[in-house]
């Protein structure tokens, strides 16, 4: 079972892989039939993924929503679902090219990562509260791959470089969409995130420094994201400022799962101590 | 033997070009009489804005029977007159022609993508006429199946090559959908109304800011759009989505203020200018406002010449491709030669056995009933076919060879098949006018 569950990683890191790079040749203009075949690949590491962690968490009698391993896991699976169910809605089936390196990423991380359950997840609250992160991160993963395709059209169109590597981007429009939608999604659920954490954090007392910065972290995250919709909403701030205003955001809500990382590894197991 | 007969825009002006042009309600007659022709055996009649050709497979004296037909088509009483315009293409050089032209090599404008499109056409017409058979339709095929190769394969027809075309295509680069955008026209001379028509005609609206306001009326009612005073400019770029500015004002129209007040109005919604005008309308540093992408005639000239090197660059491959199909077809026309020679060979063993079959069972095996008879039948078809399988598939295999029809002749001397294959022939012929 350990072996399968451990082929099944490999599978889905290779679809990945395989993903990125047909997405990377289909962007080239080297060939228009990869796109497909890329987001196949994409469909094919997420279930292959799914089907690990079903396994994986069976094995280590885990539920997937405790412990940072499946945790990351889960965020690259969610975000590969979200964008397969969001790509035709928002013709944005090339976001998929940084959805998929992203994912491989956090897969990769997640295979460092032991896969104890974090500690002190023994209130209700947390499964709601982790369920709730990891949709939210997995929105903003493709929020903020959207806002990256975004900005490297626009720079194209600002250089006046019409071909080359990022030809077939979507149009500008559809990428600002889907960013704004990605995000509209995602904040409700950071926000639940937030606030069944700020619950737990009343509960268990917490007060090293790794607890404050992740809150901290959390916390900016959510300004940012607020920030972004708000100024979007009142003042027309679309389009370059919203995409750095995401990707400001989605990177400090990397900095968040760092700091669980940090503290996960710091706990001294070792991978090969885990099934 | 596959002719062409025709001209094109390499050889004849377009006051030529046009005398020979033919209509889709005429071609039926046309086709009638080429097909009417005994020199012709299949024939199809290609006619676009930039060719006209006949392509043809008969024998020797084909291309003169083609020549006077187009003669006749073109209205031309001499038939030397024409003589400076048109070529003529046979065998191998024809089938290569069909290929290049299939596959837009030989376009006027490399790698269009109209060509294909005529030459089924033009296909379709003859189909419906009954003027092709199994050879030149044969390479007809080939020809469609070059294009497609062509241009999934290549890069022969990407890139834009107009500035209309380039306009429209970084245009899909800002807006989802161009059918939904607004297009403004400042400026309501001939330049506007031309770099207007690839966008405007999909467009949602279509307004024209001109400083005549009559002039501007009459070109916004060419696109079905609506009229806007010149001094209502400032608003108009509150609505519009792409602008296209073309006036002749010797000082920038749109000035940068001018678009960071609209851009607030605009709320950050994406704005595409395309500057045609010399001297520019459009004030250059409005490039640097967010959301703002202007494109002069510079720019967008630049995109044709990047557009037609590239496809310029793919020739090569195109033409590796269309080598390497003609070899195929090449291959395939020789073995056509062999298979009357197999048809007759089938047909001489199948006589001699069922022969001698139908001899016994009127004579020492007429004793036998309907059972056994249809099972001794059974048997000589089978033995026919087990006796024939190894030469025929030999045969088959040295057909593109000139030893294939070495084989050919000496299994026609030895079983005696000269009337046999003639009769072959004439029933293959038959099959084609039919």
């Amino acid at each position: 079972m350990v072996f399968f569950s451990d082929a099944l990683v490999l599978l889905a890191a290779l679809c990945y892989l395989a993903s990125s790079t047909a997405f990377v040749v289909y962007l080239a203009g080297l060939a228009r039939p990869a796109l497909g075949v890329a987001t196949r690949l994409v469909a094919g590491g997420a279930l292959l993924h799914a089907v690990h962690i079903v396994l994986a968490s069976m094995v280590t009698r885990i539920c997937p929503v405790r412990g940072l391993h499946f945790a990351l896991s889960l965020v690259s699976v969610l975000a590969c679902g979200a964008f397969l169910v969001a790509r035709r809605r928002y013709r944005v089936d090339v976001v998929g090219a940084f959805v998929a390196p992203l994912a491989l990423s956090f897969l990769l991380a997640s295979w460092f990562v032991p896969s104890e359950p974090s500690k002190g997840i023994k209130n209700a609250v947390l499964p709601l509260h982790v369920a709730a992160n990891l949709l939210g991160v997995a929105l903003f993963t493709l929020a903020f791959a959207a806002a990256v395709a975004y900005l490297l059209q626009d720079s194209q169109l600002k250089k006046k470089r019409v071909a080359g590597l990022f030809q077939r981007l979507p149009p500008l429009e559809a990428l600002d969409r889907a960013e704004h939608g990605f995000l509209l999604a995602g904040f409700p659920l950071l926000t639940l995130g937030i606030l069944t954490g700020t619950l737990w954090a009343g509960h268990v007392e917490a007060g090293n420094a790794r607890d404050i910065a992740r809150s901290a972290f959390g916390y900016v995250s959510w300004l940012q994201f607020a920030a972004v919709l708000l100024l979007r909403a009142g003042w027309g701030w679309r389009g370059r400022r919203a995409a750095y205003g995401t990707i400001t955001g989605f990177g400090f809500t990397l900095l968040v799962l760092v700091v669980y990382l940090v503290r996960d590894i710091g706990t001294g197991v070792s991978r090969t101590e885990h099934p | 033997m596959i002719f062409v007969v025709g001209l094109s825009h390499r050889t004849a002006p377009l006051e030529v070009r046009e005398r020979f042009s033919t209509a889709s309600d005429v071609l039926p007659a046309v086709l009638a009489r080429l097909a009417s022709r005994r020199e012709l055996d299949e024939v199809l009649f290609l006619s676009t804005c930039n060719r006209v050709e006949v392509f043809a497979a008969g024998g020797e004296h084909a291309t003169q029977a083609l020549r006077e037909v187009l003669a006749e088509q073109g209205g031309v009483e001499r038939a030397d007159i024409m003589e400076a315009y048109l070529y003529e293409h046979a065998g191998d050089d024809a089938v290569r022609h069909i290929f290049r032209v299939a596959a837009s090599l030989d376009s006027m404008v490399l790698g269009e993508p109209q060509i294909l499109g005529q030459v089924k056409d033009a296909y379709e017409a003859a189909v419906a006429a009954g003027t092709l058979g199994s050879f030149l339709g044969r390479c007809v095929h080939r020809a469609f199946a070059v294009a497609k190769r062509v241009r999934t394969e290549t890069a022969l027809g990407e890139g834009n090559v107009s500035i209309s075309s380039v306009a429209v295509d970084l245009a899909r680069r800002i807006f989802v959908d161009l059918s939904s955008t607004t297009v403004l026209l400042i400026g309501a001379g001939e330049m506007a109304e031309a770099a207007a028509k690839g966008l405007g005609r999909g467009a949602r609206a279509v307004r024209v800011c001109n400083r005549s306001f009559d002039r501007g009326a009459a070109l916004a009612r060419t696109f079905g759009g609506v009229a806007a005073p010149w001094e209502a400019l400032s608003s108009e770029l509150v609505i519009a989505d792409v602008v296209v500015a073309s006036t002749a004002s010797p000082t920038f129209i749109v000035t940068r203020d001018m678009m960071r007040k609209a851009m607030k109005a605009r709320r950050g919604r994406p704005l595409f200018f395309i500057d045609i005008a010399v001297p520019r309308n459009v004030e250059p540093s409005v490039h640097g406002i967010d959301n703002v992408y202007v494109y002069n005639i510079d720019d967008l000239e630049q995109q044709v010449a990047e557009g037609l090197k590239s496809r310029q660059e793919e020739v090569g491959r195109a033409e590796a491709m269309v080598a390497a199909e003609l070899r195929d077809f090449q291959s395939w026309a020789r073995g056509l030669h062999v298979q009357p020679t197999l048809v007759a060979l089938r047909s001489r063993t199948r006589a001699v056995l069922l022969g001698e079959l139908e001899r016994s069972l009127t004579g020492r095996l007429k004793h036998l009933g309907e059972g056994d008879r249809a099972a001794l039948t059974q048997m000589m078809e089978s033995a026919a076919n087990k006796l024939l399988h190894m030469p025929t598939t030999r045969l088959k295999a040295r057909a593109g060879d000139p030893e294939g029809l070495d084989l050919a002749r000496a299994l026609e001397h030895l079983f005696d098949l000269e009337d046999a294959k003639a009769q072959a022939q004439a029933d293959d012929a038959g099959r084609v006018t039919h």
